[in-house]
């Protein structure tokens, strides 16, 4: 059998007024597929993070949009989020993305966290990052069917 | 877009008996973060009233609010001046945990 996937595809202004739309059709489509609440609140933060993450450096110069997918398919949803602004040094903190577990309050830097947490939150995530053509961020939460067999 | 922040988060304040307990509403996200930093600050310098955020009714928060809460537990502590979080949801709890936020926290006990 052939597994459908069914897309949905959003682009918006990439500003911050604009993630909490994002989260709210994420809300959606993860209600739907039938994820619980609190996987539905794991994935809210780690898309926010991704969008934050484009809004915040990828384009230096004015104003660009960002690209929601989400694939939507029997076992796993697929987001990704896409921008075509300059490919950013910030990504080079996914080999950086570190918690604050094993650090005093004076070592504490901020950044990293983000990635960090959608790495904790997602089932897999992956950044590519070309020179010149932006950012594409791939999260995967798998839907898990146990569940409904309990 | 013309959006209406107050509808998205907001906060009010009551200080007495050398408190100011600051009560957080909605989603503290990355729209938001500049206008609440601003919000604190004064709260943040005031060295002889203890801070305290009260979580209850904060329905979501990003490592941009994670990062203000640091930058907050920072400045109170390198003034040797309380700060205390109380009230935290199941869901902000968790990723205070992930990110190890909060073993820096002092929790208010009697809330």
């Amino acid at each position: 059998m052939i597994e459908e996937v069914q897309t949905v595809v959003i682009s918006l202004p990439a500003t911050a007024e604009y993630v909490d739309i994002v989260r709210l059709n994420l809300y959606g489509i993860a209600s739907k597929m039938g994820f619980s609440y609190e996987e539905i609140e794991d994935m809210k933060v780690a898309i926010s993070e991704a969008c934050n993450n484009a809004v915040l450096y990828a384009y230096k110069h004015g104003n660009g949009v960002m690209e929601v997918t989400f694939e939507v398919s029997s076992d796993a949803l697929i987001i990704t989020v896409r921008d075509e602004g300059e490919s950013f040094d910030m990504w080079n903190m996914a080999d950086a993305a570190a918690s604050l577990h094993d650090k005093e309050l004076s070592d504490i830097q901020v950044g990293g966290l983000g990635f960090y947490l959608m790495q904790a939150l997602m089932d897999e995530v992956d950044v590519v990052s070309e020179a010149g053509k932006g950012t594409k961020v791939v999260m995967t939460k798998r839907l898990n069917i146990t569940r409904e067999l309990v | 877009m013309v959006t209406n922040k107050n509808d998205k988060f907001a906060v009010n304040t009551i200080c007495e008996d050398g408190y100011c307990t600051i009560y957080m509403h909605g989603e503290l996200d990355l729209s938001v973060a500049p206008d609440f930093r601003k919000m604190i600050e004064p709260f943040v310098t005031d060295q002889n009233t203890k801070l305290v955020l009260n979580l209850k009714e904060l329905e979501y928060i990003d490592s941009t609010g994670i990062g203000i809460l640091l930058s907050i537990l920072k400045a109170r502590n390198s003034m040797n001046a309380g700060f205390y979080i109380e009230e935290v949801p199941g869901q902000i709890q968790k990723l205070f945990d992930m990110t190890g936020i909060t073993k820096f926290f002092t929790v208010q006990e009697n809330s």
